[in-house]
């Protein structure tokens, strides 16, 4: 097989992008149409959209500027030159990577977005401007996330190059299942359902004005510069699957040489990787409901908070040593980590029997980690543990504080006394103070769960109390205190796994114990007045 | 010697058992009875164990040694003194149709509330330490929340919201000490006080200073030192009188017995320097907080509550001095605080059920209108301010010396101007009270001598301690100062 030169295989690169982008757009299209039992649109639709709109001549908006006709012309010039520096089709970096690393590319992505939103307020038009103005204030929780993820990879690579990240990952699988590395992993994805205008945040190809973000920016828009919008939007889009996936989650399959054969194949796993990401983003679009605009943040701060969870939890995982992860470690420091996550989210939740799940969910969590640590090392006493957490935390306390709710037939909306960006920000700032102040623990690791976990639990305990905090209401502070209690378990899990068993058990009778005083002062409160709103305290304050 | 442990830990539960199914005249009776036994047993056992021997019951799991005896006393004093105020204080009642029932769950929480606290001090290790604290939180929570009113409910509320989370962080602070612990004992020990306190030296320093962090703040939010103390006065104020008697004067220093536990391995271990420092900050900052507080107070029993936790402070700043003088004046004026706070709670009581109101400014002339109970709460609040011849004045004066001869002279001086502060506040408000003149129509006299009694008994402890130190009570603070100071050297 003949070898491939330098500036073919860069030619590849670009050209398969440039080429299949539309093909990506119209089979995303054509599958969700299938899976709404619509007909739906041909696969080389997009192509045939963009080639008409070039015959097509072009139309200004009174008063419109050079800023407004240069900017198709500026964004799809910023979307050519991004595939030169990630690793499309090959693992090894072609001579024009290193032109910029993975933060030029992101400013690169940037300037196009920035050239539209330029264009959309130089128009005129009222429709146009509000989709700028709405995607930069969405915008702001979304470039910081994308600043966190590239911490990420260049603290694991220690360079900034996205093709580092790439032998990294193939060097060792296990690295994927790193916590820090799915939080990012998530995070990214997450920016990228943003990015290219999908359900939850927008409903792709919507023609309603007041409903759109991203798609009413181009409005105004006709003819040839319409038709390089439209493909350039086709382009960021595979632009950003491909970093997805050969750069977060399945970096595999790349070629390493450039021999024809491994660059062809390289072009088909490409396309296939695509197809996978198209399909989970199909998933999403038929089965949630686009966010009413005003909860838009709270989706992209969720984005944010994965990634700085990603980066701290990255700090603190290098103290154990980088070399030697092994399987059990990460999955159980995932488990951890996701233990953190439903605190974060029952801090969204306004929803009483979701927040009885969500903790139901926590338990099982932290049961299973009781579990896993039994099979390691500390036998017996702890799969007993492991089992008295499910029978009492995931199923007997959700299903009597459950019947105590639906008997005192109280309101099941929650209302939070700060929004959830608020609430997430000091939660961040609790849980990287747990990570700061625990990270240099000097404790002999007996435990059989990694150190890390610790830092997590007490991350738990502080987000708990932050709900007890920001809900004035009392089955809420219930859940947040059982909420903290499963963060004190996770913890003693970590520290002392073989704390004496009879304590243990105690333990866990005073938690019920607390539970049954808890149910009875609701049950009171509930006798004595129509809500359970704890405002009335703020008379009592001294 | 261990039987008297046995006996002290099965006679409140009798008495509730006793409330639970007799009639109220016999738990009335039985509550009296098991009041004042409790007493003399925590006497007969301060007494055994006042030169520093211990006293060890079933397998050892039971321990009292000279330091839990002193809370043992002061938990033994308020028991005997409540049961007694209480069956005059609820006579009132009796009107009621609901009476048998309330009197019922009354007596029961009582006598468990007064079981948990004297379990505290005889338990042996970090494990069952925490176990207890957390029942007492359980118990008082049902016995604050009794009058079922609004107001009670919600204090209730705050109060176990505010104690749960507290103890979450007491119960990290426990399995991070053990953690510590396996550093040196291996993977699995039974965390005792003693094994934690010789293992010490060669713990790691970082995990055992979060752990006392952890206790201070954990443990700490039963004590009410600031900024988690903002259930207490909710709680002090909407529990029955005798109740809060026993929340002030005896539970509080309870949750403080839990700190001190933790202050002997931290000691041991890093040096006493940095708990001690710990100890001063939070102390002052409740001592400040609640001094100016008890200027702008319109309920005398919240006045009373913000009191207690200015005691509160005192005690920590006594305890932060480390000087054997300061130490044994801290233990000291636990005893001291429950007295005089028991008497305080006890008067508020009587004016509360003459007058019908918590308002300061609806009491007038209560010496005039309550020949006994007048001039007892008047004098409760000259001897909480430290006047001379009370036991707080001799208590705060050993701290004072105390913290001259360490020397720690601005800690000293924020000392003496806060505790002026409090005098200041305390005895303006409880003068306006007592001695303005009384409206015509009130009607005079006592409501029961029984109430009188049980404030008597009170007032004639923090009187006696004040006029002379008993030998064996000196001994008893002298070997618990050394416990808690000896264990830093």
């Amino acid at each position: 097989m003949p070898n491939l030169s330098d500036w073919t295989v860069q030619a590849l690169q670009l050209g398969s992008i440039v080429v299949f982008a539309p093909l990506v757009t119209g089979v995303i299209a054509r599958i969700e149409a299938i899976v709404q039992m619509r007909r739906g649109p041909r696969l080389l639709q997009p192509y045939y959209d963009i080639a008409k709109l070039f015959r097509k001549e072009t139309v200004l908006p009174d008063g419109a500027g050079p800023v407004f006709r240069a900017a198709p012309y500026v964004a799809f010039a910023c979307y050519l030159t991004v595939p030169l520096l990630i690793p499309v089709l090959v693992a090894f970096p072609p001579q024009l990577a290193y032109m910029g690393d993975i933060l030029g590319g992101g400013f690169l992505l940037a300037l196009a977005s920035y050239s539209v939103s330029l264009a959309a307020i130089d128009s005129g038009s009222p429709y146009t401007q509000l989709g700028s103005s709405r995607v930069r204030s969405f915008g702001a929780f979304a470039e910081p996330t994308i600043l966190f993820v590239v911490f990420v990879v260049a603290l694991t690579t220690q360079t900034d190059l996205p093709f580092a990240m790439v032998r990294t990952l193939e060097g060792s699988t296990v690295e994927v299942l790193r916590p820090s590395h799915l939080l990012v992993l998530a995070a990214f994805f997450m920016v990228v359902l943003a990015e290219t205008g999908r359900v939850p945040l927008e409903n792709h190809g919507s023609t309603l004005e007041f409903g759109m973000i991203e798609e009413a920016r181009t409005l105004e828009h006709s003819g040839p510069g319409f038709a390089l919008l439209k493909w350039g939007s086709s382009l960021k889009q595979l632009i950003l699957f491909v970093i997805l996936a050969n750069v977060f989650a399945v970096p595999w399959g790349l070629a390493h040489d450039s021999r024809l054969d491994h660059v062809a194949a390289a072009i088909g796993l490409l396309l296939a990787k695509a197809l996978g990401i198209g399909l989970v983003i199909v998933a999403i679009e038929s089965s949630f409901a686009k966010l009413r605009l005003y909860k838009i943040p709270d989706f992209t701060v969720g984005s944010f908070l994965l990634a700085v969870l990603g980066v701290i939890s990255f700090v603190f995982e290098s103290e154990f040593g980088t070399g030697d992860l092994t399987v059990f470690d990460a999955v159980s420091s995932v488990a951890a980590v996701s233990v953190l996550l439903v605190a974060f989210a029952l801090l969204r939740s306004q929803d009483v029997w979701e927040q009885l799940r969500l903790y139901a969910l926590s338990s099982v969590l932290v049961a299973a980690l009781a579990f896993a640590a039994a099979g390691t090392a500390h036998g017996a006493g702890l799969y007993a543990l492991g089992a008295v957490t499910v029978a009492f935390k995931a199923l007997a306390v959700p299903l009597f504080v459950g019947l105590v709710i639906r008997t005192l037939e109280v309101r099941v909306r929650v209302p939070s006394s700060i929004g959830f960006p608020s609430a997430v920000l000091v939660g961040i700032a609790l849980a990287s103070f747990s990570f700061l102040a625990l990270a240099r623990l000097p404790l002999q690791s007996t435990s059989a769960l990694p150190l890390s976990a610790l830092a997590v639990s007490v991350g738990v305990v502080l987000v708990s109390f932050l709900l007890m905090i920001v809900r004035p209401f009392a089955p809420s502070q219930l859940i947040g205190f059982l909420m903290l209690e499963n963060g004190v378990s996770l913890a003693s899990l970590v520290l002392a796994p073989s704390l004496p068993m009879i304590l243990a058990l105690l333990l866990l009778f005073d938690v019920v114990v607390g539970v049954l005083v808890f149910v009875l002062l609701v049950q009171y409160l509930g006798v004595h007045r129509t809500s359970v709103a704890t405002e009335a305290l703020q008379e009592l304050r001294g | 010697m261990g039987a008297l442990i046995a006996a002290l830990l099965v006679v409140p539960l009798a008495a509730a058992g006793v409330a639970l199914l007799a009639r109220p005249a016999a738990a009335t009776a039985a509550t009296i009875g098991a009041g004042v036994v409790s007493l003399g047993l925590a006497l007969a056992l301060a007494g055994a164990v006042r030169h520093g021997d211990t006293v060890s019951l079933a397998g050892a799991w039971l321990r009292l040694d000279a330091l839990g005896a002193v809370f043992l006393l002061a938990t033994g004093l308020l028991y005997a003194a409540a049961a007694v105020f209480s069956t005059g204080y609820l006579a009132q009642d009796r009107a009621r149709r609901d009476y048998a029932p309330f009197a019922r769950r009354y007596f029961v929480y009582l006598n468990l509330f007064a079981w948990t606290m004297l379990l505290v001090p005889v338990v042996d290790d970090y494990g069952s330490l925490w176990i207890a604290v957390e029942l007492t939180t359980v118990v008082s929570v049902l016995l604050v929340a009794l009058d079922r009113t609004d107001a009670a409910l919600e204090a209730a509320w705050k109060y176990i919201l505010l104690a749960s989370v507290g103890l979450g962080l007491a119960l990290l602070a426990v399995v991070l000490l053990y953690a510590a612990g396996t550093a040196r004992l291996g993977d699995s020990y039974v965390p005792r006080y003693g094994t934690l306190v010789a293992a010490a030296p060669q713990l790691p320093h970082v995990p055992v200073q979060i752990a006392f962090l952890l206790a201070v703040i954990g443990f700490g939010t039963k004590v009410g030192f600031a900024p988690l103390h903002t259930w207490l006065p909710d709680a002090h104020s909407e529990a029955p009188s005798p109740v809060s008697a026993m929340l002030s004067g005896a539970l509080l220093g309870t949750a403080f017995y839990a700190i001190l536990r933790f202050f002997q391995p931290t000691a041991a271990a890093v040096g006493s320097e940095f708990p001690q420092r710990a100890l001063l900050v939070f102390g002052t900052i409740s001592l400040a907080l609640a001094a100016l507080f008890v200027l702008r107070q319109q309920s005398f029993k919240r006045l009373l509550a913000y009191s207690s936790i200015e005691h509160m402070g005192v005690i920590a700043i006594g305890i932060g001095f480390g000087v054997p003088l300061a130490v044994a004046g801290a233990l000291l004026h636990v005893l001291n605080h429950a007295a005089a706070k028991g008497l305080a709670f006890f008067g508020a009581g009587s004016i509360l059920r003459r007058y019908d109101t918590k308002e300061i400014d609806d009491v007038h002339g209560a010496a005039t209108v309550l020949p006994w109970s007048g001039p007892m709460f008047l004098a409760a609040a000259l001897a909480l301010s430290g006047l001379p011849v009370s036991g707080v004045f001799r208590s705060e004066f050993q701290i004072v010396s105390g913290g001259f001869s360490r020397p720690a002279y601005i800690w000293v001086a924020l000392l003496v101007v806060l505790v002026n502060v409090a005098f200041l506040g305390v005895v303006w408000h409880a003068g306006r009270m007592v001695l303005s003149p009384a409206a015509p129509q009130t009607p005079r006299g006592e409501t029961s001598a029984w109430m009188v009694a049980a404030m008597a008994g009170c007032l004639l402890v923090v009187i006696g301690i004040g006029l002379h130190l008993p030998s064996g009570l000196a001994d008893l603070l002298a070997h618990a100062s050394i416990l808690v100071s000896g264990a830093a050297r």
